[in-house]
């Protein structure tokens, strides 16, 4: 904590930067924190209640965030991807970013109650973790609390694995079924979208009224193309970071839905979202290659 | 008015004669995705309804404003267009075991909803329902309800308030409607240690609540109208992404959005949406220009419309301080503290010496 705290008062002293988005402590558990002042750096912290992505507030349409300045911004590896998935689309340059990346060993899915990190309370995000060692970065924190570890592995969380197998087991109708009946408590509010670091469209299709593609209003029908066309247009940019899980209302499995998708390309495409940002994305490129077995 | 003393047996026999009767009683349950959180939804039988446990996820708003709206279908025809206007009249309801702010949030709302027009279908819900509200005894560190001028035992909007006492609830009767819902149920004569518990656990309640946030100052309007421009403004909603949540899950955000909708080239239907001015869309010109071009603009806008444009307009404050949009912001916001800081910062200014 203390190594963070002193990187981010030199970054903000030397005017590398002139924000620090990091974590502090919030109300329920850690929150996001804008540090614009090194006086103000000792309010930064990092622990396992850090669920949160902070490069969604390196998407432009953060215009608060882009009027403060150059940023430098606190990432967890999963975070770094969707840091690479902005520079891949560019959204961000490379060079306008100082990109803090913590070694991390999970986080926890309910960060409101500050517990040991163990199988039962670990995000469901975290099982299967590839990316505890990031490798897109500025700067590399390494965890001070497991110094003997030799791998800062999160512990194992089969939840989300299990989830999908449970998808895949059941018929098409069971799945439209399922799928439909979580989509029909969608009240059409977009804030998954809005809460989201990929979801950086200046016009979302959700808003075009000439010609109007998908009805506004919260209809079954209308929220199954809604989620639909939101998830397939995140197939292969999804980082599974669950911002928009956490903003929905309405408590809607998104994460799920994502993840399904992204394993579908993954096992199409042999494609996860990674934190290479000069590794082209399945829905941003044409290979002359590519199977389209799908189109005969 | 009398109130009345209720067995738990009595109240169970309420619900099962309301439910024979096919009217639909709605109250907290377990949520059918966490078993940890609550939802309002329509209950069968009194075992279903869980109460005394925590806040609801969302309020009672969806039951008088819905998330989507039917408000006429339409009809193009030879001789022009055929409108059908749907029903605003509506079969009975009763919510039953509501949170007290929630109840006091849509008297709040009533005001705006019959202003410069009269809202037939929220009036409709309104005139339909009866309110069998709880003493709040859950409150938590994000609760302010006592600073907005309410408290864990209001009785607004509500038309009964039933306190937990021993071998039962004590019945405050608040409306006469309240009072024809109790008709044939209870007794009467309250035992002395009901009447005693209650008291006792609405003030434990009121103290609970109180030590979060003191009373918001009623020169806090003013000093908002004065502070535009103010430069906290600036810095107060950085972590805001702007998603609106707190705006649905908010009892008193009544904003929406009005859509024509076609089934088909002749036929369609006029719906209003939810809507909230969190979001860049809310204020886009057709030109382009968005007049409240960044967050902290919108923000500005949530705060300046409930802690003062509603204030001055219809007498009181737009919020019941039931904290849901603080628990539900996936970027941390935190209404009461950031009200907090304001009124630190009114007192703390030149024109604060009045706050």
């Amino acid at each position: 904590m203390k190594e963070l705290q002193e990187l981010a008062r030199k970054l903000l002293s030397d005017g590398t930067v002139n924000v620090v988005i990091g974590y502090e402590e919030g109300p329920r558990g850690a929150r996001p924190a804008f540090i614009t002042d090194p006086k103000q750096a000792d309010k930064l912290i990092f622990d396992t209640r850090c669920v949160q992505n902070l490069a969604t507030y390196l998407n432009p349409r953060r215009k608060q965030i882009t009027q403060l300045g150059k940023a430098a911004v606190v990432v967890k590896g999963c975070d770094a991807r969707a840091v690479a998935g902005l520079i891949r689309e560019n959204q961000i340059e490379r060079a306008n970013v100082v990109i803090i990346a913590m070694q991390c060993s999970g986080v926890l899915q309910n960060p409101e109650i500050d517990s040991e990190l163990t199988s039962e309370t670990v995000s469901v995000r975290c099982g299967g973790c590839d990316v505890c060692e990031p490798k897109l970065y500025d700067h590399y924190l390494k965890l001070a609390h497991t110094p003997l570890q030799s791998s800062p592995e999160p512990p194992i969380n089969t939840q989300r694995a299990e989830q999908i197998a449970a998808l895949e087991k059941m018929t098409p109708a069971e799945r439209w079924n399922f799928w439909s009946e979580h989509l029909s408590r969608c009240i059409r509010c977009h804030a998954c979208r809005e809460a989201c670091p990929m979801c950086f469209c200046v016009q979302c299709t959700a808003e075009k009224s000439q010609p109007l593609w998908i009805d506004p209003s919260a209809t079954p029908r209308a929220n199954r193309a809604w989620q639909t066309m939101r998830v397939l247009h995140q197939a292969g940019r999804c980082v599974d970071c669950l911002e928009c899980e956490r903003a929905c209302p309405e408590h809607i499995p998104l994460g799920l839905l994502a993840r399904y998708v992204a394993d579908a390309v993954d096992r199409r495409f042999e494609y996860k979202a990674c934190d290479d940002s000069s590794v082209p994305a399945p829905l941003g490129v044409y290979r002359t290659d590519d199977d389209e077995e799908f189109i005969r | 008015v009398t109130n009345r003393f209720l067995s738990h047996a009595d109240l169970a026999a309420l619900i099962a004669e309301l439910v024979a009767a096919n009217t639909r009683v709605i109250a907290p349950v377990r949520a059918k995705d966490d078993p940890e959180q609550l939802d309002y939804l329509p209950i069968h039988s009194f075992e279903e309804a869980t109460f005394g446990v925590r806040l609801t996820r969302r309020s009672l708003k969806e039951f008088f404003l819905p998330p989507s709206e039917v408000l006429l279908r339409y009809r193009q025809t030879k001789d022009g267009v055929e409108i059908q206007e749907v029903a605003t009249e509506m079969p009975p309801q009763v919510i039953l075991t509501a949170t007290p702010c929630d109840a006091a949030g849509l008297e709040i709302v009533d005001k705006v909803m019959n202003w410069d027009y009269r809202d037939e279908s929220w009036f409709g819900r309104r005139k339909a329902t009866t309110i069998v509200s709880f003493l709040c005894t859950t409150m938590d560190a994000t609760c302010f309800c006592s600073s907005v001028g309410l408290g864990p035992d209001t009785s607004r909007g509500s038309d009964l308030l039933l306190v937990l006492v021993e071998g039962g609830y004590l019945a405050q009767v608040i409306t006469p409607k309240g009072e024809a819902l109790l008709q044939g149920h209870g007794e009467a004569e309250i035992p002395a240690s009901a009447q005693a518990g209650a008291e006792a656990a609405q003030s434990e309640a009121r103290k609970k609540v109180e030590l979060n946030l003191s009373a918001i100052p009623a020169s806090f309007s003013t000093w908002l109208a004065k502070n535009f421009d103010h430069p906290a403004w600036k810095t107060l909603a950085l972590r805001c992404h702007g998603c609106g949540a707190c705006a649905s899950v908010c009892p008193t955000c009544h904003c929406f959005d009005i859509v024509d909708e076609h089934d088909s080239c002749s036929e369609g239907v006029r719906r209003r949406n939810w809507d909230s001015c969190q979001t860049t869309k809310f204020t886009v010109h057709a030109s382009g220009h968005n007049p409240r071009a960044s967050q902290s603009e919108r923000f500005r806008q949530r705060i300046e419309h409930k802690f003062s444009i509603y204030p001055t307009r219809f007498g009181e404050i737009l919020c019941t301080g039931c904290g849901r949009c603080s628990r539900i912001c996936p970027g941390g916001m935190d209404l009461p503290k950031l009200v907090g800081e304001l009124i630190a910062l009114a007192q703390a200014g030149p024109e604060g010496s009045s706050l």
